[in-house]
């Protein structure tokens, strides 16, 4: 018996003039939940000058995109942001609706799921759909996995953030719907974005990065975030961290891995002063070779590595980068 | 009935305590492992979060909280860093005597800046003939009409060098038997502390020597009676002094068995963490029974003292028990670690020289146990 | 001004790694854990606390849970805060964010009319971020969430700098609002003796299921539109391979392998 499942929807998001790729990752995954139930997978955009963003979003899978493109909405306003998209959630019924864990999703969502009386989980690792066709929504917790389901409510909702789905690849075959939708006045918002101002300066975007180098809290001090840093530069690799270290002010949050920051998927990655605590490990989707530097023999990170060494860093990193020049000086010299 | 429990104030004064020390006292301990002196900061940390004021009666600018609440503190600050405790618990050492003994003027005088830290106090009776022989001190004083005139030395003085307030006791010239208690203050022609100690552990807590040189004071400063002053001092060592011993040792004994605890069970050897090893579960068994048995001893002893009973004997058992449990305590905690319980960069190590000052201070364990015989022996 | 700052009491941080999934029996082991403030919410009660200081604020604090958590806003009081509420309830038991968020804001309407809610941007057992927006979806009031600094303060139309991807935004916002707070945003007063001793005396207000005059079924488990239908234990999938040797051999093995994996 027909079930009638609603639309898979995702509020996508476009930072600058690009579409985010935790959006094209949501849209890859809706269509396959999408698929799973018959239905139509929609996506919904807000801001200014969206045509191009639109029609990525199409080509990675969207059968319909919904767009409120309008001046007033170059920054995100959080009030019309969330009007809009209960207003169509209302008129459309969706089964599901997915969210990007950025700073936006991270207070829109909420927003909505808020004023659609029903239920969102945060920061997913996983997304399926179990028996009864409910969506199933793994989020890691007390050193397991968390599944949570919304048996009742709809739409299902959940934010995910970037990295744990792949980037689809883009089927430019593909043909969507886009839907104008009017947007309503602003002049009366009771809060308002003015601006966005970039701060960080690292080039390398950590989700993108092949070769990361992460420091903990054992590298919270000036000499031992130099010494990181210089690692990193020797090997090209791209800086990361955890908690305590952005705490502590050594590093931006965009710079933070974690089950509430990046997920990365790099190829290397190395643990410098780090005890291997559930909430960032959980944000290493995968790396083919992990390994960990840290004084304490019996720290946690050694049992979630494939190549430990038990030294302090301070003393440590520094023969190692002479070493990686010196091989490197070695390889050069070699016909 | 017997309430074994802390109320919810105390419960909060703990939770105040620990926060204190986890976030202010943590950060000197490297620093004070390195240089062996007292972080200036650390000492107006202690008397902006009020450390200084507890022993304190309220109409002195104190906070009049007691005994118990002088453990608590301690015992969470010795947990962290024992050179921190024993520098605190010499602070309320050196201000009991005025507490007790002094009259309204001198407490007027001392004790507010005593509470706000603006002056930090001690006491000094050891001398080379021997601390444990308190009446062989060859400090002697004379009368010189209104005033006093002090010679002598005095050694093994927690907090000799930061003080500002101490309480001397020695013997009068004229008879052997009276020793008196004065006030003496840094600064007073003839009164210095001199030869600095390097101590094997409780590193940043100043242990030093005071030189006394004809120093001449007037009768304002005699504490107590002429003649009683061994009793003066007595009474502040035999609670206060005994007491703050114990809140260090408590401290210590939580910090070697919480640190034993993690490394047994982070550690894995043939598979499993070593916490699994019957041999390893003794000793944290023991570290525990101590530990429970430690501080029953200790608060006991500081309700007493609260309501004003003699517990001075309670004191010795607890002082005692403790320092020799804290020893016991960090050999196991280094045991437990294995090679890494050679390293400097492992707490344990500093748990084990930490242990060994706390043996012979405010009194050591023999002298405790010729104590509690007489209590025995009546 | 009158101030609402919701706190939560959480495990213990430095304890939080003893609570753990039991792979036998699937459900979350017991373990008695002490409690505490959550630590961004020290950070929203301080915002308030300085208002106070500043304008005269008065500032109440607000918490869902059992009964032992009145200690936690014992410990608010004692920090400062002039008024200290409870909500407990058998009924409020099992809720997730959605209906934690329902409860929460019943019992701010019940406190009368305020000018600020604060809340910390997440708790550190859950920390699903949730709470803070829906509470003010529920009061209706708007909201910025990740507050790193509050740079103007004009009447009852603020301006504050938020958290954003690789930066910050400014945000203009209308009292009353609710404001969820982030680390930077200062830093929290110590609990100190003389603020314990000062809280003896206030008492700690009790509002349970019929205090707050709502329905059984919009709270706790009842009112939760999700629910943990499974927990699972991750296995550990990597065999780790501890370096031997003294500092000089293990760099150069470690070289050796960064080389084999075509890294330098």
């Amino acid at each position: 018996m027909n079930k009638g499942f609603g639309p898979v929807w995702v509020i996508a998001e476009q930072a600058g003039c690009e579409v985010e790729i935790v959006s094209l990752q949501l849209l890859g995954k809706a269509r396959e939940l999408a698929d799973e139930l018959g239905v139509a997978c929609e996506a919904i955009l807000l801001g200014r000058s969206l045509e191009e963003s639109a029609r990525k979003l199409t080509e990675a899978g969207a059968d319909r995109v919904f767009l409120a493109d309008d001046p007033a909405l170059e920054f995100y306003q959080p009030e019309i942001y969330r009007d809009i998209i209960c207003s169509l959630a209302h008129e459309h019924g969706p089964e599901i609706i997915l969210a990007g864990s950025t700073f936006m999703g991270r207070e829109l969502a909420p927003l909505v799921a808020a004023r659609l009386a029903t239920g969102l989980a945060a920061h997913c690792t996983g997304l399926r759909h179990d028996r009864n066709k409910d969506l199933e929504q793994l989020v890691p917790a007390y050193g397991g996995l968390l599944s949570i389901v919304c048996p009742e409510k709809r739409p299902q909702m959940a934010t995910v953030a970037r990295g744990v789905f792949k980037t689809p690849e883009p089927d430019s075959s593909r043909k969507g719907e886009i839907v104008l939708i009017p947007v309503p006045a602003t002049a009366e918002a009771r809060v308002r974005t003015l601006e966005v101002v970039r701060e960080s300066s690292s080039s390398i975007e950590l989700e993108d990065a092949q070769v990361i180098i992460a420091g903990g809290a054992g590298a919270c001090s000036p000499e031992g975030w130099e010494t990181i840093r210089e690692l990193a530069r020797t090997m090209d690799a791209a800086l990361g961290c955890t908690r305590p270290v952005v705490d502590e002010g050594w590093a931006f949050l965009d710079a933070m891995i974690g089950q509430s920051g990046k997920m990365v998927n790099p190829a290397v990655y190395l643990a410098i002063g780090i005890s291997g605590e559930q909430q960032h490990m959980a944000g290493i989707t995968g790396a083919k070779l992990m390994i960990a530097i840290n004084n304490d023999p019996a720290s946690p990170v050694f049992q979630q590595v494939d190549l430990g060494v038990v030294e302090n860093f301070q003393e440590f990193v520094p023969l190692l980068i002479a070493k990686i020049k010196a091989y490197r000086q070695k390889s050069c010299l070699q016909p | 009935m017997i309430d074994f429990t802390f109320t919810e104030e105390q419960e909060m004064f703990r939770k105040a305590s620990r926060e204190f020390a986890e976030n202010r006292v943590a950060l000197f301990v490297p620093e004070m492992e390195k240089t062996g002196k007292v972080p200036p900061e650390l000492v107006k940390a202690l008397a902006d979060a009020e450390m200084l004021a507890i022993t304190v009666p309220e109409e002195y600018g104190g906070l009049g909280l007691g005994f118990v609440a002088r453990m608590i503190a301690l015992e969470e600050i010795g947990r962290i860093s024992v050179a921190t405790a024993m520098m605190l618990q010499v602070f309320a050492l050196g201000i009991d005597p005025l507490v007790r003994f002094g009259t309204e003027a001198q407490k007027k005088k001392y004790l507010p800046k005593l509470a706000s830290g603006q002056r930090l106090a001690s006491v000094a009776v050891t001398e080379p003939t021997g601390g444990s022989e308190p009446t062989a001190g060859r400090t002697i004083y004379s009368r010189d009409g209104d005033n006093y005139v002090i010679t002598g030395r005095k050694c093994f003085i927690t907090n000799a060098h930061i003080a500002d307030t101490i309480t001397v006791v020695a013997k009068d010239e004229n008879n052997p038997k009276a020793f008196s208690a004065f006030i003496l203050e840094k600064g007073m022609d003839g009164f210095k502390a001199t030869h600095e100690e390097h101590k094997v552990g409780m590193k940043g807590c100043n242990t030093g020597e005071l030189s006394l040189d004809k120093c001449r004071v007037s009768a304002e400063c005699l504490l107590g009676e002429e003649g009683k002053g061994l009793r003066v001092s007595m009474a502040a060592i035999g609670d206060v002094g005994r007491g703050g011993m114990v809140g260090c040792a408590l401290g210590l004994q939580t910090a070697c068995l919480e640190s034993a605890v993690k490394f047994s069970n982070e550690r894995v050897l043939y598979g499993k963490p070593i916490s699994n090893l019957q041999t390893i579960q003794n000793k944290l068994a023991d570290m525990k029974i101590d530990l429970e048995a430690g501080r029953l001893l200790a608060y006991r002893a500081a309700a007493m003292q609260d309501q004003g009973a003699r517990c001075s004997n309670e004191f010795a058992v607890a002082k005692y028990f403790t320092t020799e449990a804290a020893q016991r305590a960090a050999k196991m905690a280094v045991d437990i670690h294995g090679g890494y319980g050679c390293m400097e960069e492992y707490a344990v190590t500093r748990y084990l020289r930490d242990a060994f000052v706390l043996g012979p201070s405010a009194g050591t364990s023999d002298i405790m146990k010729v104590i509690i015989s007489r209590w025995v022996l009546g | 001004m009158k101030i609402v700052v919701c706190v939560k009491a959480v495990p213990h941080p430095s304890e939080i790694c003893k609570i753990r999934i039991d792979p036998a029996t699937k459900t979350l082991m017991r373990c008695d854990v002490p409690l505490a403030v959550n630590l961004l919410d020290r950070h929203a009660l301080e915002a308030a606390l300085e208002l106070k200081e500043t304008s005269g604020a008065f500032v109440s604090v607000i918490s869902m849970g059992p009964p032992p958590a009145e200690s936690i806003v014992k410990e608010c009081m004692a920090l400062g805060a002039d008024r200290g509420i409870l909500l407990s309830d058998r009924a409020f038991g099992g809720a997730d964010a959605f209906a934690t968020a329902f409860t929460l804001s019943k019992g701010i309407e019940k406190t009368g009319s305020f000018d600020l809610v604060v809340c910390g941007m997440a708790s550190s057992d859950g920390a699903t971020e949730w709470v803070g927006p829906q509470i003010a979806s529920f009061l209706d009031i708007p909201v910025v969430t990740m507050v790193r600094k509050i740079e103007n303060r004009q009447s009852n139309e603020w301006l504050v700098i938020s958290d954003w991807q690789n930066g910050y935004r400014r945000v203009q916002i209308r009292l009353p609002a609710l404001l969820t707070v982030t680390r930077e945003l200062n830093r929290p007063r110590a609990l100190s003796f003389s603020g314990i001793v000062k809280a003896r005396k206030k008492v700690i207000e009790h509002w349970d299921l019929d205090a707050l005059g709502i329905p059984e079924e919009l709270v706790g488990a009842k009112g939760s539109p999700t629910i943990v239908s499974e927990m699972t234990t991750v296995e550990k999938r990597r065999n780790v391979e501890i370096l031997q040797g003294n500092a000089e051999e293990k760099a150069d093995k470690l070289v050796t392998r960064l080389g084999e994996a075509g890294i330098i």
